[in-house]
């Protein structure tokens, strides 16, 4: 069992390492994609200099908390597009028939085909990430739980879009679904959660979860709490288990095509 | 000893019907129609330890539903499939290690690394120790004489090249059973000959059992001594290559070219197919006419020149999926 995770583990890390070498292939391309990804993040974080320029406690978060939480989102987005690219074109995957060279291969379908490609413009998102917790004022404590938390608010997010992409497996193309439902947490993870209310405010807990990958991470960062910590962890392993199920559960239906397909 | 067992296996695929136009489109929308595909219906069949058959049937017959089964791909609707004593829909990832799958239309090969570093990929994916699977690269190497490209970048490599890496990827782990989705397609004659040669090569080797789809009759009647023939979902022949070409070979062709022009219409088991005058050519149905008797009737003191040839197994086989559609 050990060996199995073991050697999942090394495939996950060679295919994220080849599709990284195929991304470099083009210089400019590679390190313009990461330069631009890191201004444009930056440009928006103009709008919230003014508005605090203006007044203070934006729903409740002071400005460096609006760094973190700002980065917090970047990093996160940067963390599951980066690694786990493919989650975001999981239903055209089903839908075309691209699982099939996973399906021959005895490795974990759903990691495989996942980690099978890169976004390097995530890397500018997660080293923009890191900008903002050194201006937000750096401590080990500060960076060693924005690291644990960029990697499970990632986990959280990539989850959520392999639910949203699995329904293609009963509904067929769900694209547009999974798009805006995939969209939706990077929208709102850029803002205070405290101008939220009711409704909106239940939609971050469940399908929407930024309350888990981004506002709960960021009360435990600022202000340690036990309890959020083991809420946002065992919710984070709920995801993951959820994202699991329904894929394996669709896999079933799953009726492959004869589509002319090439690993680019 | 049988090492694929499939039983009474069936597969339906559920299709959306369309009507033309954008009003179809509309009214699919609002009372969406469904017709029921049935892909494979009730098939049987076993394949022994080293045999080469070929799977074969026109588009839409059912043999890649089957095959796709077969590797645990797709989920059979009835039936059972054994394959090395593993049920492929319960045990895909054990069969995996057990089984090697060419798609001819799908590559699975990174197309930015060299074939070295694919194989070396392939060997971490079914958990070979480094030093064994450079042993496996270096002896596949000289079997598919990969020596000129095997340090090129994948995608600077011809397509019958590329097809023998896909190949050699899909050995890499030793399997028992190779499944051949169309390797051939899209490839020169000179390159198919090629590719069959170490198809061939490989089997004799290695005692591989291959299953092979083709639409080429070449790489069938070369590489296969048992051929399986589905059309509509169903079996419509599981015999030898040599019966096959025994039972359906009781026509013959003859082509004459005649000093003296001769009516040959309305005689039993003559069909004229090409008449121009000095030059004729017939097919003879050898059940109600030998072929001595057809030379016969040609006279053979105004014959000039003369060639007597089989049907080709194409048409052969042709002729066998026409059946099936009647």
């Amino acid at each position: 069992m050990l060996t199995a995770v073991k050697n999942q583990f090394k495939i996950t890390l060679l295919s994220v390492k080849y599709a990284l070498q195929r991304e470099m292939l083009n210089k400019f391309t590679f390190f313009s994609n990461i330069i631009f990804m890191i201004i444009n993040n930056g440009c928006f974080l103009i709008q919230w200099i003014i508005l605090y320029s203006l007044r203070d406690g934006i729903g409740g978060y002071s400005f460096r908390q609006i760094l973190l939480l700002w980065g917090l989102a970047a990093g996160t987005y940067g963390f599951s597009h980066f690694f786990f690219k493919n989650s975001y074109g999981l239903s055209s995957a089903i839908n075309e028939g691209r699982l099939d060279n996973y399906l021959v291969q005895p490795k974990n379908v759903l990691l495989s085909l996942i980690t099978s490609n890169v976004d390097v413009s995530a890397m500018g998102d997660i080293l923009y990430g890191y900008i903002m917790i050194f201006i937000y004022g750096f401590e080990i404590k500060t960076f060693l739980l924005y690291t644990l938390f960029m990697v499970i608010g990632g986990i959280v997010l990539t989850s959520v879009a392999i639910i949203w992409g699995s329904l293609a497996f009963w509904f067929g193309k769900v694209d547009m679904v999974a798009n805006t439902m995939n969209g939706l947490p990077t929208s709102f993870a850029t803002y205070p959660d405290g101008i939220f209310k009711g409704f909106i405010k239940l939609l971050f807990y469940t399908i929407i979860p930024i309350g888990f990958a981004s506002y709960m991470p960021i009360q435990i960062i600022t202000d340690f709490n036990i309890y959020y910590f083991f809420v946002v962890i065992s919710v984070t392993i709920l995801f993951v288990i959820l994202a699991f199920l329904i894929f394996y559960k669709g896999l079933k239906r799953y009726s492959s095509s004869n589509l002319m397909n090439v690993r680019v | 000893m049988s090492v694929i067992k499939v039983k009474n296996l069936s597969k339906t695929f559920k299709v959306k019907l369309k009507e033309k136009g954008l009003k179809g489109s509309l009214k699919s929308l609002v009372k969406p129609k469904y017709k029921i595909i049935k892909a494979v219906k009730d098939i049987s069949f076993e394949v022994e330890k080293g045999e080469m058959i070929a799977f074969i049937g026109p588009n839409g017959a059912g043999k890649s539903t089957s095959i796709k089964m077969m590797t645990g791909i797709l989920f059979p609707d009835k039936g059972s499939i054994d394959i090395l004593g593993l049920d492929p829909s319960k045990d895909r990832k054990k069969l995996a290690y057990e089984i090697g799958c060419v798609f001819g239309q799908k590559e699975q090969l990174w197309t930015h690394l060299t074939p070295y570093d694919n194989f070396k990929f392939f060997g971490a994916i079914y958990d070979i120790p480094n030093s064994i699977v450079e042993k496996k690269i270096k002896e596949l190497n000289e079997l598919f004489e990969l020596d000129e490209f095997i340090n090129t970048p994948v995608r600077n490599l011809s397509l019958g090249q590329r097809i023998r890496c896909e190949i050699v990827a899909s050995l890499i782990h030793e399997p028992k059973v190779l499944f051949l989705d169309e390797p051939t397609i899209g490839l020169d004659p000179v390159v198919k000959e090629n590719i069959r040669s170490l198809i061939k090569r490989m089997n004799k080797e290695y005692k591989t059992t291959v299953v092979l789809t083709s639409h080429d009759v070449g790489d069938i009647e070369k590489l296969c001594k048992r051929v399986i023939i589905v059309n509509k979902g169903q079996i419509v022949l599981d015999d030898t290559m040599e019966n096959l070409k025994y039972h359906y070979l009781n026509k013959k062709i003859v082509e004459a070219k005649m000093n003296k022009e001769v009516n040959l219409d309305d005689e039993e088991g003559i069909t004229i197919l090409k008449d121009k005058g000095y030059n004729l050519k017939i097919e003879v149905d050898t059940k109600k006419k030998s072929v001595s008797d057809a030379i016969k009737l040609l006279n053979p003191d105004n014959i000039v020149d003369i060639n007597i040839t089989n049907i080709p197994l194409e048409d052969i086989i042709s002729d066998i999926y026409k059946d099936g559609d009647e």
